[in-house]
């Protein structure tokens, strides 16, 4: 007689945006058969990383990761991109690692395979497997490096003529210049620029303002851009400056700002850089914002205090009603696009000193990924309103 | 030419700002929408306009979902769309919309007024599209390299237009890419045993059910099916019988016979990866014609069968099943006006000589056979006719099943994909275009109904 056909696994959409959900489905399984489902990455540094959860398939030999729950593994209960949010690397890694895509060009592969069993799984080859492909770039964005009258970054701009309202964005320390999240904004609409300010270069110079206007203005001055359509999206110590620049600036007025996990308060003898005047000398005061404002941040953020000090400058600033907030609990401080790995502590360089430490950014697994899914769409729905939508007419016709 | 679809009572509000002096007001709406659109651009108060596709990277038999967002509310709109075939033709489709009064559209509900399609079809764009105007006559689109997708452009226009026309203000556009194959797929190429072809294995260990797939006489080695087979899990493996460098013989002439057939059927059954017991055979057109000769031949045992639009018997196949050149009898050719040749009437069955039929009636496996009702190429309604009485003679009815589409023509194929009426057939010794029949709406329609229809042909009998 014939050998048992093997269990069929399908994701889809198998080639997706990175904040798009996919349905990881098993089929063809012997009822109440217990497997496990794998995802499995290499990264561009050459470390892998691994997820997986424990099911069990239902009466017509099917296990659905959207609908069912599972088990054990990295993550249990129903966590459709759970083999995305939950993954580590694999035993036996360098220690610190942090998954960041620095070629936005190509996608991310992710192997996800169905395993026999729960206990010992990676002993036994799989039973069946899939390739899914995750993409930071839409087909038809222009990726475009930027060097111009002393700015630095990459630009992206969506397919179509435009013109587009757009983002300046930027990120925070010890990461080096990070295109990903200009890329998926601009394959969301924006053209979004990923600024280039935390070389030393730029921190040993008179880094003020003029900096940041100047790459402002580049943006908005873009024949592609609707010049008062131009909103900053900052974080960590990007979203500082996007915060200062919106408060203190006279020649630049976004139309809104996005900071996450910023912090309004300065410690005294303030660890960001000398020279670094943008941020130094300035009372961080609410009242100077003019343009809605949404700020995220996780309260379990370890690296920088935050929470505490927003809800004092709300009630000083007299601005309220510009203001969105979304906190979350459980969440640490490296919020970012949906359904990538979670990073307690991480390595990172300290700038001045080029003292590799262990940067303790905080947050638990489940609560950050659910912060990043949560903020990312809300993020987004500001970005559209206040960027895409038609304000009531004030227009001069 | 604009068509004025603004209110009287919302150009005289525009007017009443402070542009007056820029319009002079005539009783020609047109003239007063273009003036008005003018108004529009220069202020600062600029409507962006969103369109999205969703997934932006998709396999052929996916649908995409195509919306238009932040738009002027009631307000006409095309939505466009154009690729490059491999040969470099521009092909285009087009269909006409109305927003609704939040300013969008959605093409997965709304319906289209005109253009290449009417009505709601959510991946219109896709199957309407035709060769733009200029083109060579009698393309059809059909890709070679599967490793790379159709880059297709989607674009959204002001008003009811068309590509061909003049002035259009493109508003808003989306990239998509149309796959046929699916991440991980390994495409093997087979030469080997005398076989010309090509090998689709899907990702993972296996062991894959798995297909032969056999195209028309036009010949040459076709994957584009086998590659969506494999990217739905079947191993599949597309060979190439006539009209292919890599074969001997002239390349008009089939010049392999029923041991070719064979050896492809029996590379399956060895391949590691692949499930000897689950094997299935498709045959579109002329490649019916080889799979009911593998159905019925001692030694072989495929497990389900489909025919698309072929015959039962050919006279063009000598006792070892070897090919006389097509064109040596014309007899039943029949032309229209314009030349175009319809070779339907060669495959009635009264046309057929009586040996080449084969004997249906010993298959002994489930047999799908797909009509298309417009067919200008093969008798396929009389075929299928033949081979349900065959099978019902000798009490295998529940071996049959008969998929027949009105409207449909002959080249019956992946869903989302143009439908050619004719195409080119040979150059020499002059132009000569050939009928494959179909009307655009019911022959996507049948595509997509039948490709459904087959892969559940083939997960109920090649994996149950």
């Amino acid at each position: 007689m014939t050998q048992a056909v093997p269990p069929i696994l399908s994701v889809t959409p198998s080639r997706a945006l990175v904040d798009e959900k996919f349905q990881v489905l098993v089929e063809n399984l012997p009822p109440g058969c217990p497997v496990t489902l794998r995802s499995l990455h290499r990264s561009e540094d050459e470390d892998d990383w691994e997820a997986y959860g424990h099911y069990v398939s239902d009466h017509r030999g099917v296990v659905s990761v959207s609908e069912d729950l599972s088990f054990g593994g990295m993550y249990t209960g129903k966590e459709p991109m759970g083999l995305l949010w939950s993954m580590r690397p694999v035993p036996g890694s360098r220690k610190g690692l942090r998954l960041r895509k620095i070629n936005v060009c190509t996608p991310m592969l992710v192997n996800i395979s169905v395993h026999s069993g729960h206990e010992g799984f990676r002993d036994r080859t799989p039973l069946a497997s899939a390739l899914a492909e995750r993409w930071y770039m839409a087909p038809g964005v222009k990726r475009i490096d930027i060097n111009k009258q002393g700015v630095q970054g990459t630009l992206f701009i969506p397919p179509g003529p435009g013109p587009f309202p757009a983002l300046l964005d930027m990120w925070g320390g010890g990461a080096g210049l990070l295109e990903y999240r200009s890329a998926l904004l601009a394959s969301r609409g924006y053209v979004s620029f990923s600024l280039d300010y935390l070389r030393s270069e730029h921190l040993s110079a008179d880094v003020e303002f003029k900096y940041f206007e100047t790459a402002f203005n580049i943006i908005r001055n873009h024949p592609q851009v609707i010049p008062d359509r131009v909103g900053i999206l900052g974080s960590s110590l990007g979203s500082m400056v996007a915060f200062n620049l919106t408060a203190y600036s006279t020649i630049i007025k976004p139309r809104c700002i996005v900071c996450i996990s910023s912090n309004h308060y300065h410690p005294p003898g303030t660890t960001l850089k000398a020279g670094f005047k943008i941020l130094s000398n300035r009372t961080n005061d609410l009242s100077k914002i003019n343009c809605p404002m949404l700020l995220v941040n996780g309260c379990d953020d370890q690296n920088w205090p935050t929470v505490e000090t927003v809800a004092r400058l709300l009630r000083e600033g007299g601005k309220e009603h510009l203001l969105s907030r979304l906190a979350y609990p459980g969440a640490g401080h490296l919020i970012e696009p949906p359904f990538s790995p979670h990073f307690r502590a991480t390595k990172f360089i300290i700038l001045n000193s080029k003292e590799k430490v262990i940067l303790l950014w905080g947050g638990h697994t489940k609560p950050h990924s659910d912060a990043q899914e949560d903020s990312w769409r809300k993020i987004l729905s500001f970005l559209q309103l206040h960027l895409y939508h038609s304000p009531s007419v004030k227009a001069n016709l | 030419m604009f068509r004025a679809h603004m209110s009287v009572t919302r150009i005289w509000q525009l007017i009443e700002k402070r542009m007056m002096s820029c319009i002079s007001v005539h009783g020609k709406l047109p003239g007063l929408q273009r003036a008005v659109g003018e108004v529009r651009r220069k202020s600062s108060f600029r409507q962006s306009p969103l369109l999205t596709a969703t997934p932006v990277r998709a396999l052929i038999d996916e649908q995409i979902s195509i919306k238009g967002r932040f738009l002027s509310q009631n307000y006409p709109v095309t939505v466009c769309a154009q690729m490059h075939s491999e040969e470099g033709d521009l092909w285009e489709a087009f269909a006409h919309y109305t927003t609704n009064a939040s300013g969008s559209i959605n093409l997965t509900s709304d319906h289209s007024v005109g253009g290449s399609y009417v009505g709601c079809e959510p991946m219109g764009l896709f199957w309407a599209l035709e060769p733009a105007l200029g083109s060579r006559e009698g393309l059809r689109l059909r890709k070679r390299n599967v490793e790379t997708p159709y880059m297709v452009n989607i674009s959204l226009l002001e008003g009811h237009t068309s590509p061909s026309e003049g002035q259009r203000t493109e508003l808003a556009a989306v990239t998509t890419e149309r796959w046929y194959m699916a991440p991980g797929v390994r495409r093997i190429e087979i030469r080997q045993n005398n076989i010309v072809g090509t090998l689709f294995l899907p990702p993972g260990p296996g062991p894959f059910p798995a297909m032969l797939d056999l195209w028309g006489m036009v010949g040459g080695l076709l994957e584009y099916r086998s590659a969506l087979f494999a990217s739905r899990g079947f191993a599949s493996l597309s060979v190439a019988y006539m009209g292919h460098k890599d074969l001997p013989g002239p390349q008009h002439i089939m010049s392999v016979g029923d041991s070719y057939f064979k050896s492809a059927f029996q590379l399956l059954q060895d391949h590691c990866q692949v499930d000897a017991d689950r094997i299935g055979v498709i045959g579109l057109s002329y490649g019916v014609v080889p799979t009911l000769r593998i159905a019925t031949t001692i030694g072989f045992k495929p497990s389900c069968l489909i025919c698309i639009n072929g015959a039962v018997g050919s006279p063009l196949l000598d006792e070892d099943g070897k090919s006389k050149m097509f064109e040596s009898d014309q007899k039943h050719w029949e032309f229209d006006d314009r030349g175009y040749v319809s070779f339907r009437n060669v495959s009635l069955p009264d046309n057929l000589p009586p040996e080449s039929k084969r004997k249906v009636e010993n298959i002994t496996c489930p047999l799908m056979y797909i009509v298309g009702e417009d067919d200008l190429c093969t008798a396929s309604t009389e075929n299928a006719d033949v081979i349900e009485e065959a099978l019902r003679s000798a009490g295998k009815s529940h071996q049959f099943t008969r998929l027949s589409y009105p409207g449909a023509g002959h080249l019956i194929e992946p869903p989302y994909t143009p439908c050619s009426r004719a195409s080119l057939w040979k150059t020499k010794p002059e132009k000569l275009f050939t009928l494959w029949g179909g009307h655009p709406a019911p022959h996507a329609a049948a595509q997509e109904d039948a490709w459904k229809r087959i892969l559940e042909f083939m997960e109920t009998h090649l994996r149950r």
